[in-house]
């Protein structure tokens, strides 16, 4: 897998690009802005690029407008973007395209390696990747949607939010397929969701209904 | 005719009161010269005078104050307050006698004098004049024959067809006191508050005394804040990182002979560097909310409200450039009153108001719920409090039982 990485704190590309290196995935350019990042990926055409959310000349929130218009210019292309604290109206412009292969996480998830490597893998793949914190936001703001759900339906709406497969839900929680079958249909039918396959569009659908004010889906 | 009457009569009226009031007033305004040159004298009795002198100032100041405040209200012009400079370097006796207004007080005594006898004199002719003409003529035979009243001055009343005169004078003397009072009574206001008012150096001077002192104020309110950060990071994120560079060390000596402790305290360490990023997450959320870096305090606001539990509707006017302490605060102040109306109180509409008041950043946040907040139950109400107090600013909760709670703060941003 190539990656072209936007970030302009040089001690931590180094270090994306320490941990890329030993999990053999390349990286074809390493920049510091906003113009360079797009002409980079016009040029090496990655399988994903990676995208800090302050950016030169004015670090606000560059990133996320690189990230948007890299997509516009390649719709295909997985964006991973990372930042230093999340905010969900990022992650809700960063949805809107409606289109998979989108992830959203704190800086701090890098250190957890082979975590980080995976989601990237999934976001390069077509998946929506969420970090917990966003869903955790969502969730302890939204206690009058979710109030009916067990301790355990909680647990695997979170993990659906953040974009994990049914197998990783399961090996998660150590739980049988069965039961995390059945989970997830009580969920969606308690919440008055429609059942959505287990791609990005039930990462959508489960993002949109914790977000949104309204009761339904 | 009847309506320009009756329209002008309460200037009139106003003006006759505010001389018959001056003329004692100018009265007692002729012993100002004497004492104060007494309270001078005293200086020789061991000093006392440096004592009484100020005192006697004082008392001038209020007197004169009171004639500006009176002048004020005559001519319906604002009045503000001229206080004596009491705190201040060197001795008090100094610090008034160096002080422009005293001086002007001082001037102010002779015109107080020379304007206020005159006009109070007139002004207490006319009105007694009416009055006695009213109440004497019907009276006319009452005087002894070698001293008869007399109307106009030359006309002496001897009979009741003399008598008849009296509508006459009346009505020239009361003529001469409704065209003459209200002007003589607003010249004589205008020149005393033109005597005392502040030059434009004086204007000057008190703009920088009351700059310099908010600016004492922000820099301590500053400080305040900085004391919090510190303490926030060295009991946080400084002991957090001690405590992973301990393992860290540790694990690197017990690398060969011990591997299995080396990975236990690695694993510790890892789990402490994410504890710290998270808890520094916090802190810098507190100093300054990333959101409000990126987007400013509308865009901060706008996410902060779309996001909240229930329907909120945020309105603000053209707030302008505000500092930066003050946006935080807000935003800081926003978040917390919304986090408590959605988290307690069961409301199903909040309504945020942001408006700049004078110098101040006004905030409102309004909710439909059921009321009743008891800011003692750990409401979040008490740490939104310090956060304004820090800012030398003003919170009001109002929370009857059964609502609507309202919090409003202000929070002054002299920019």
């Amino acid at each position: 897998m190539q990656v072209v990485i936007v970030e302009d704190n040089v001690l931590l590309s180094a270090g994306l690009e320490l941990i890329l290196d030993t999990r053999g995935i390349e990286v074809a350019a390493c920049v510091g802005d906003a113009p360079t990042f797009l002409a980079a990926v016009e040029e090496h055409r990655p399988d994903a690029a990676i995208v800090d959310v302050r950016l030169p000349p004015t670090f606000r929130d560059e990133g996320i407008k690189a990230a948007l218009q890299a997509r516009r210019n390649r719709p295909e292309l997985p964006v991973l973007v990372l930042s230093q604290y999340v905010e969900q109206d990022y992650a809700r412009e960063l949805l809107s395209d409606g289109r998979g292969g989108v992830g959203y996480l704190l800086k701090d998830r890098v250190s957890r390696v082979g975590e980080f490597v995976d989601a990237l893998e999934r976001v390069a793949a077509g998946a929506t990747v969420m970090d917990p914190e966003v869903v955790a936001q969502l969730l302890s703001r939204r206690d009058d949607l979710v109030g009916s759900l067990t301790p355990r339906e909680r647990e695997v709406l979170a993990l659906m939010a953040e974009g994990h497969d049914n197998s990783t839900i399961r090996s998660r929680l150590v739980v049988s397929d069965n039961a995390v079958h059945k989970h997830i249909g009580n969920i969606f039918a308690k919440l008055g969701l429609g059942q959505h396959d287990s791609g990005h569009r039930r990462v959508l659908a489960v993002l949109a209904y914790l977000g949104s004010g309204r009761t339904g889906g | 005719m009847t309506d320009a009457v009756l329209r002008t009569a309460p200037r009139v009226l106003g003006g006759a009161r505010y001389l018959l009031i001056t003329l004692p007033a100018a009265m007692v305004t002729l012993f100002a010269p004497p004492l104060l040159l007494a309270a001078t004298m005293t200086i020789t009795f061991a000093g006392a005078g440096f004592v009484v002198l100020p005192a006697a100032l004082g008392v001038l100041r209020s007197w004169a104050e009171w004639h500006r405040r009176r002048g004020s209200r005559l001519l319906d012009v604002p009045f503000e307050p001229r206080p004596l400079p009491v705190t201040g370097e060197g001795p008090r006796w100094r610090r008034y006698l160096r002080d422009r207004g005293v001086r002007r007080d001082l001037r102010w005594i002779f015109v107080a004098i020379g304007t206020g006898l005159p006009t109070g004199l007139l002004a207490l002719y006319v009105v007694g004049d009416v009055l006695f003409t009213c109440i004497a003529t019907p009276l006319w035979w009452v005087f002894p024959e070698a001293e008869p009243l007399r109307l106009l001055l030359v006309v002496p009343v001897t009979s009741w067809a003399a008598a008849l005169l009296a509508p006459v004078q009346v009505l020239l003397v009361g003529a001469l006191g409704w065209w003459a009072l209200p002007r003589l009574s607003r010249w004589h206001a205008r020149t005393c508050l033109a005597v005392l008012a502040p030059s434009p150096e004086d204007e000057m001077a008190r703009r920088v005394d009351v700059l310099t002192r908010s600016r004492a104020d922000a820099v301590d309110a500053h400080g305040a804040e900085l004391r919090r950060i510190e303490r926030d990071l060295h009991d946080g994120t400084q002991a957090r990182l001690v405590a992973i560079a301990m393992r860290l060390g540790v694990a690197r000596e017990s690398l060969t002979a011990d591997p299995e402790t080396a990975a236990m305290l690695l694993k510790q360490a890892h789990e402490g560097t994410e504890e710290a990023m998270t808890e520094l997450r916090a802190v810098i959320r507190t100093i300054y909310p990333p959101i409000l870096a990126d987007r400013g305090l509308l865009g901060a606001l706008t996410a902060l409200t779309t996001r909240a539990g229930v329907p909120v509707r945020l309105e603000t006017d053209d707030l302008g450039r505000l500092p930066a302490a003050v946006e935080a605060a807000a935003y800081f102040v926003v978040s917390e009153a919304v986090t408590n109306a959605t988290k307690h109180s069961g409301a199903t509409n909040v309504l945020v108001r942001l408006g700049k008041r004078d110098a101040s950043l006004a905030i409102t946040v309004t909710d439909d719920g059921m009321g009743g907040v008891d800011e003692s139950k750990g409401t979040g109400l008490v740490g939104l409090r310090g956060r304004v107090a820090a800012l030398d600013g003003t919170t009001d909760v109002s929370s009857p039982a059964g609502g609507p709670t309202v919090i409003s703060v202000e929070l002054p941003c002299r920019s």
